[in-house]
């Protein structure tokens, strides 16, 4: 490391008290080649290799379908469409609660509404706007009368991935909003500004990288997105998480299915590295709990005011309504057929489907603190640990985040089925691939929140004679702990819900929640289906609003950055 | 302690009050090895206990497995797949096969197997009772049921729009039904391969006939379900005014409540037997051969009626339950000849995806 | 408790810089202090003072050298086993504990009887004037209070030596007076040997026992207040540490203890410090503006002609540029009077001082 040092023995005594940290590393890079890079080779591989040899003949077969470069097409159009609307609507709904001085009933309405698209569990808005929209649906035949109205393609594709993510889009500008301070807006008053222009000139171009940000997140959520199109999008719109899944499933095409997958990676990619010369570089806002002095002046004016309130409002009615009827097909014996009132779903759920409930939650309460620890450690290693391979840890550590649900699902059922590594049927499989997929969200707050604590506090905890165990656990894990609970938070949230990766990797063994919800649903058993999802957002609410109490209480609460990091996952 | 001369005591090291990073993270090692040690356990099983995949929908299976369970005392660990979804884990699980069974499903994903070499062959004792088309000749699946397909349409939208129930594969080509109709993506469902093979039948397996009959029908279909009766509930709920099923799927459907008709083509329609095979490679293989013996027998098919599971036996024994018998009455059903289904399912298949569904 | 001393051996740090290549951030230092003694490390930013504090400190790496504590190499010896109290220029208070838990915290680590420190806590407290203050926060604080927190912490634990790193840089100029003092009284009191870290020349020559001047990684000259100031080594600490006017001078005459120099024309006798000085070498003489007598041309002979370019009144002294032959000379004259204001642009005489001047030789 140093050269010229006259004193070779000091160089090695330094490496001797510091064992904790180059085995932790040690072990989170074996962890990582196994769990991230291995799998994606072997997909790379099985897509790319025939017999040993690079062969792009069926790759090129595969290219060569209308149907899949159709899918390519749609899956870019409609993440383009999905992150502009869902920005759009995110950013009306931040506005709103930023700058329109609402009152708290209000506030917890819209904080209701959004989050309940973000902890349920796939297809619950599919079902409700197969209800709402087919061609007997509720809304367009009941109320409005049309008849035959088609329900299945990009329309109704587009509205239900909007209104599934639009919550990300406003959990990422609501602090962005709000960090834009008073002060600037009183500024511009002061120099004779209307109202509009205000907002035109000031507020909209300051609040662009979080919403160039929020347009990224959507549109990578959109691409990597497999329930809902499963649902809704039909035979017309085919996009490549489900043409990759079917082809798989469908056909037993385990390598055309590989190939689709790489086909997703590369809008992927381009979107993660977007992202990274985005946000990464110091966009983050950080809540410093010091609020500017309240403006004075009122940005909106009333009349406005009225106006996006009520757009708010409708929109947080509309999915109350959707979930609404949620739990109405979960209580009545059949939807559609048989309206009397039963709790027989429930029944079922807690009889039959008692072995999903109890995996998922052994599976999930295993993988969160793990996923928690290995997050922490991730993001300290990332921040201090020695210069060499720092970054490559960063962005290895991202890849299983930003790649689509089916691909890794895919990669893992390819990696793990055959020897050296054999984990398919366990639950490890499923656990591996939770926490490789969703630590991110805590690596990416530890990170941020380390990056705020100054190295000087750990050398005064070492002038003071303590060693660099006890340093990470007095003073900088304390300082962590809102990382910590956010990543756990998001692990919980995501294992509950998450279906495209898992969908590949459940088992006679074990088996999940979310894969029991679409086997209900293509068995057309919607009253379990619908008890099921109810059962999830009810769990994931009492165990978030745990999760919230226990960070409100930390020492250095930041209380607003915890949700932040919740959300923006 | 006292401190002198300003330098500190020098810290005992082995006293820790609290785990540091180190231990701790040795401690989670141990988690892990525990989850992974206890996930591997789980899955393997006892001697009196198998694993399966069923194509049959739960709500039938279970029933099923479970009186073999009362009967024999082997437990039937299984999950549940559509066909397509199915065979793809088992020959993706080839070489580490974990199931011992492949129970259900229509014989065409059978035959498609046989070609990958997942399947072990064996001829249970009811083998030799069975009509040629209901066992491989090798042995490499035996029936457990037959299963027709019908035309289901929704009553309310016959009524709305002056139909009478279709009774002809011309019927539901009828603009009426434009955008109406949902039915089985051959992608992934048994019910779809051989809804077109029954076409390609009734056209003298004349293929440019039965596509060009397949595109008129095309403009009349709203949606291609991932599985064979995902379709039935929207057929159910009039959110489509009809489609073509398994008639399990249709009378399930029928007996929830929806106000749905059936009705069968005078041209003919084709029926599907229902196999199950062992797999190559099974771990618990006489264990599985016990349940093949019995599914295939009278002991498992007598019990239909009683859980009102509308599939036709097909241990010729056993009496079609009286209602069921009544639907079926009149009916022009002819059998899907499975070798040559089995020898041209992919290349239909593959025309169908490339020609039909865009 | 007792002191130590501290020895810095040939000390040298070394990095990659990126586009320079290597780079010596301290260049071959070696200092002794004395035990008790509170030494300051002066110098620009970038001259490399911070750096050997860490090194001394621990936290960084010499790439050669040696250092020790008392008797002890330390060396190779991590920062926590050192026995040092870091006083850090952003406090760093662990901002999750309180004050008395930010004090207790080395002692915690000591595992020291929970009786025993608090009696400790409560006194250095005490000590530093915050009685009163255990269960506040961090950012309950103001700067001041939180400097004392930071140096109550340090002190607690009883260190047989402690660091400065630039503490007082934070806080207002009043409050910088105010503090330095109390550190200082403080350092007596407790006699721990003490080094400090500043580029404020005023308050290292308030403080110090001796100071350290150090440029480009450099030690550039060590001493007391009054020796630097009365007889820096060089231009630079010349420059740096107050005030300086530079005038080229040539030694006429050399005498036995002292020698007559030639500035701008004017004969003078200068006390000798530096030896082998010749007849005709040329030397920089080196004046504090202070030193030099301004009267008005027309009021006196004898002395340097120059014009006053500006004059700026103090309230307590005035402070005049002259220009003289080219060179700006600035002249500070103390106490000044309603009549001896001198107009900028009259012409003036400067008396060069008896006992003012200092040589430097050339080269």
């Amino acid at each position: 490391m140093r050269l010229g040092s006259q004193n070779p023995v000091q160089v090695r005594r330094r490496r001797l008290a510091d064992p904790a940290l180059g085995v932790t590393r040690a072990a989170l890079w074996f962890l990582l080649a196994l769990f991230v890079i291995y799998p994606l080779l072997r997909m790379l591989s099985a897509a790319f290799l025939e017999d040993g040899r690079l062969s792009l003949a069926v790759f090129f077969a595969i290219l060569a379908k209308p149907s899949h470069r159709a899918a390519f097409i749609n899956s870019l159009l409609l993440g383009a469409l999905v992150g502009l609307f869902g920005t759009a609507l995110g950013f009306l709904f931040a506005f709103t609660v930023a700058r329109g001085s609402l009152r708290p009933r209000w506030v917890r309405l819209i904080d209701a509404a959004t989050l309940l698209p973000l902890i349920s569990p796939p297809f619950t808005t599919s079902i409700s706007f197969i209800f709402s929209f087919g061609p007997r649906g509720l809304i367009t035949y009941d109320l409005l009368g049309l008849k035959g109205s088609n329900v299945y393609g990009l329309a109704s594709t587009l509205g239900a991935e909007v209104l599934t993510y639009f919550p990300i889009a406003y959990l990422t500008l609501r602090p962005v909003l709000s960090g834009i301070g008073g002060n600037l807006e009183e500024m511009a008053f002061s120099l004779g500004s209307r109202r509009f222009n205000v907002f035109r000139t000031v507020t909209l171009p300051l609040a662009v990288p979080g919403l160039a940000n929020a347009f990224l997140l959507l549109f990578a959520a959109s691409l990597a997105d497999f329930a809902t199109p499963l649902i809704l999008a039909g035979n017309v719109f085919p996009v490549l998480p489900t043409e990759a899944y079917l082809q798989i499933t469908g056909l037993f095409d385990l390598k055309g299915g590989a190939i689709l997958s790489v086909l997703l990676l590369v809008p992927a990619a381009i979107v993660y590295l977007l992202q990274r010369a985005w946000v990464a570089r110091g966009h983050y806002v950080t809540v410093t709990g010091k609020a500017g002095p309240q403006s004075a002046v009122r940005s909106v004016t009333p009349t406005a005011r009225t106006m996006l309130l009520a757009a708010c409002a409708a929109v947080a009615l509309f999915i109350l309504y959707l979930y609404a009827l949620l739990v109405f097909a979960s209580l009545v014996a059949a939807f559609g057929a048989d309206h009397a009132w039963t709790l027989r779903h429930y029944q079922v759920i807690f009889t039959e489907g008692r072995k999903a409930i109890i995996d998922t939650l052994i599976i999930t309460f295993i993988g969160m603190p793990l996923g928690g620890l290995y997050g922490v450690l991730v993001g300290y290693l990332v921040v201090r640990g020695p210069a060499r391979g720092r970054a490559a840890m960063e962005v290895v550590s991202m890849i299983n985040y930003a790649l689509p649900g089916t691909i890794v699902g895919i990669a893992y059922l390819i990696a793990f089925n055959d020897p050296p590594v054999v984990l398919t049927g366990t639950a490890l499989i499923i656990i591996a691939c939770y926490v490789f997929r969703y630590s991110p969200a805590g690596i990416r707050t530890t990170i941020a929140l380390l990056q705020q604590i100054d190295k000087s506090l750990e050398e005064a905890s070492r002038s003071l004679g303590a060693k660099s165990a006890t340093t990470f656990r007095r003073v900088t894990l304390p300082l962590v702990m809102p990382a910590f609970l956010a990543g756990v938070g998001v692990l919980f949230i995501r294992s509950m819900t998450a279906i495209s990766a898992t969908i590949f990797l459940v088992s006679i063994g074990w088996s999940l929640i979310t894969v029991r919800i679409l086997e209900n649903m293509t068995e057309l058993s919607l009253g379990p289906a619908a008890a099921f999802s109810v059962f999830v957002i009810a769990v994931v609410m009492v165990v978030m609003g745990l999760l919230n109490a226990a960070v409100r209480r930390l020492p250095t609460a930041t209380g607003e950055q915890m949700q932040w990091g919740i959300g923006g996952g | 302690m006292e401190t002198c001369e300003g330098r500190p005591v020098p810290i005992d090291r082995m006293r820790v009050r609290r785990l540091p990073p180190m231990f701790r993270w040795q401690r989670n090692m141990a988690i892990v090895l525990m989850a992974i040690v206890s996930g591997w356990l789980i899955p393997a099983t006892a001697a009196d206990s198998i694993n399966a995949y069923s194509i049959w929908p739960e709500n039938w299976a279970r029933p099923m497995l479970q009186e073999f369970e009362a009967a024999t005392g082997i437990k039937v660990n299984f999950l549940r797949f559509s066909s397509g979804e199915a065979l793809a884990r088992v020959i993706a699980e080839k070489n580490n096969p974990k199931i011992d069974v492949l129970f259900g499903g229509p014989v065409e994903t059978f035959a498609a197997g046989i070609k990958e070499g997942i399947f072990e062959p064996y001829k249970p004792p009811a083998a030799t009772v069975l009509p040629a088309r209901f066992r491989e000749a090798d042995g490499y699946w035996t029936a457990i049921a037959d299963d027709p397909l019908v035309f289901m349409t929704n009553q309310k939208f016959l009524t709305e729009n002056k139909l009478s129930p279709p009774t002809s594969w011309d019927d539901l080509i009828n603009p009426a039904y434009k955008n109406t109709l949902q039915m089985a993506d051959a992608r992934t469902s048994g019910t779809a391969v051989t809804r077109i093979f029954s076409v390609l039948e009734v056209n003298g397996r004349d293929e440019e006939k039965a596509f060009a009959y397949l595109r008129k029908l095309r403009a009349n279909v709203q949606l291609y379900t991932k599985s064979g009766g995902g379709g039935t509930l929207p057929v159910g709920l009039g959110q489509a005014a009809g489609g073509i099923f398994f008639i399990v799927d249709a009378l399930d459907t029928k007996a929830k409540g929806y106000d749905v008709v059936i009705s069968f083509p005078k041209e003919g329609i084709g029926t599907s037997a229902e196999a199950i095979a062992l797999i190559k490679g099974a771990k618990n293989a006489d264990a599985g051969k016990k349940l093949i013996d019995w599914a295939t027998s009278p002991a498992m098919q007598g019990l239909f009626a009683k859980y009102k599971i509308n599939f036709v036996p097909a241990h010729p024994d056993v009496k079609t339950e009286a209602s069921l018998a009544d639907v079926l009455r009149g009916a022009k059903i002819f059998a899907i000849d499975d070798a040559f289904a089995g020898a041209n399912r992919k290349r239909i298949v593959d025309r169908w995806v490339a020609e039909i569904l865009p | 408790m007792s002191s130590l001393a501290i020895r810095l051996e040939h000390v040298s740090a070394q990095f990659q810089h990126r586009v320079q290549g290597a780079v010596a951030a301290v260049h071959d230092v070696s200092l002794e202090v004395q035990p008790s003694e509170l030494i300051t490390l002066l110098g620009p930013s970038g001259c490399g003072k911070t750096t050997t504090l860490r090194m001394i400190a621990g936290f960084q790496e010499p790439t050669s050298g040696r250092i020790l504590i008392g008797d002890r190499d330390v060396t190779g010896i991590e920062a926590n086993d050192r026995g040092i109290g870091f006083v850090f220029q952003n406090y760093a208070l662990f901002p999750h504990l309180t004050v008395f838990e930010n004090v207790a915290y080395g002692l915690r680590v000591q595992r020291q009887q929970a009786s025993h420190i608090a009696v400790a806590v409560s006194e250095v407290l005490a000590l530093v004037g915050l009685a009163g203050f255990e269960r506040q926060m961090p950012h309950q604080l103001s700067g001041g209070e939180q400097q004392r927190v930071a140096l109550a912490r340090a002190i607690v634990i009883r260190p047989g030596v402690l660091l400065f790193d630039e503490p007082l840089s934070n806080l207002d100029a009043k409050l910088r007076v105010q503090m330095r003092g109390e550190i200082r009284s403080l350092q007596k009191k407790l006699g721990i040997t003490t080094i400090y870290v500043t580029h404020d020349q005023g308050e290292a020559m308030a403080i110090s026992d001796r100071i350290a001047v150090m440029r480009n990684g450099a030690i550039a000259q060590i001493g007391d207040a009054e020796q630097l100031y009365r007889r820096p080594a060089s231009v630079f600490v010349a420059r740096f540490i107050g005030h300086a006017n530079l005038l080229p001078a040539s030694v006429t005459r050399v005498g036995v203890g002292n020698v007559e120099l030639d500035i701008g024309g004017e004969r003078c006798i200068v006390a000798v410090q530096c030896g082998d000085l010749r007849p005709g070498q040329a030397a920089t003489a080196v004046i504090r503006p202070e030193a030099l007598g301004i009267v008005e041309a027309g009021k006196t002979d004898g002395g340097l002609i120059g014009r006053v370019t500006s004059c700026t009144y103090l309230g307590d002294k005035c402070e005049y540029v002259v220009d003289l032959a080219g060179a700006a000379l600035e002249v500070t004259k103390a106490n000044p009077q309603p009549s001896d204001r001198i107009v900028p642009g009259t012409v003036v005489r400067l008396n060069l001082p008896a006992a003012g001047i200092h040589l430097l030789p050339e080269g």
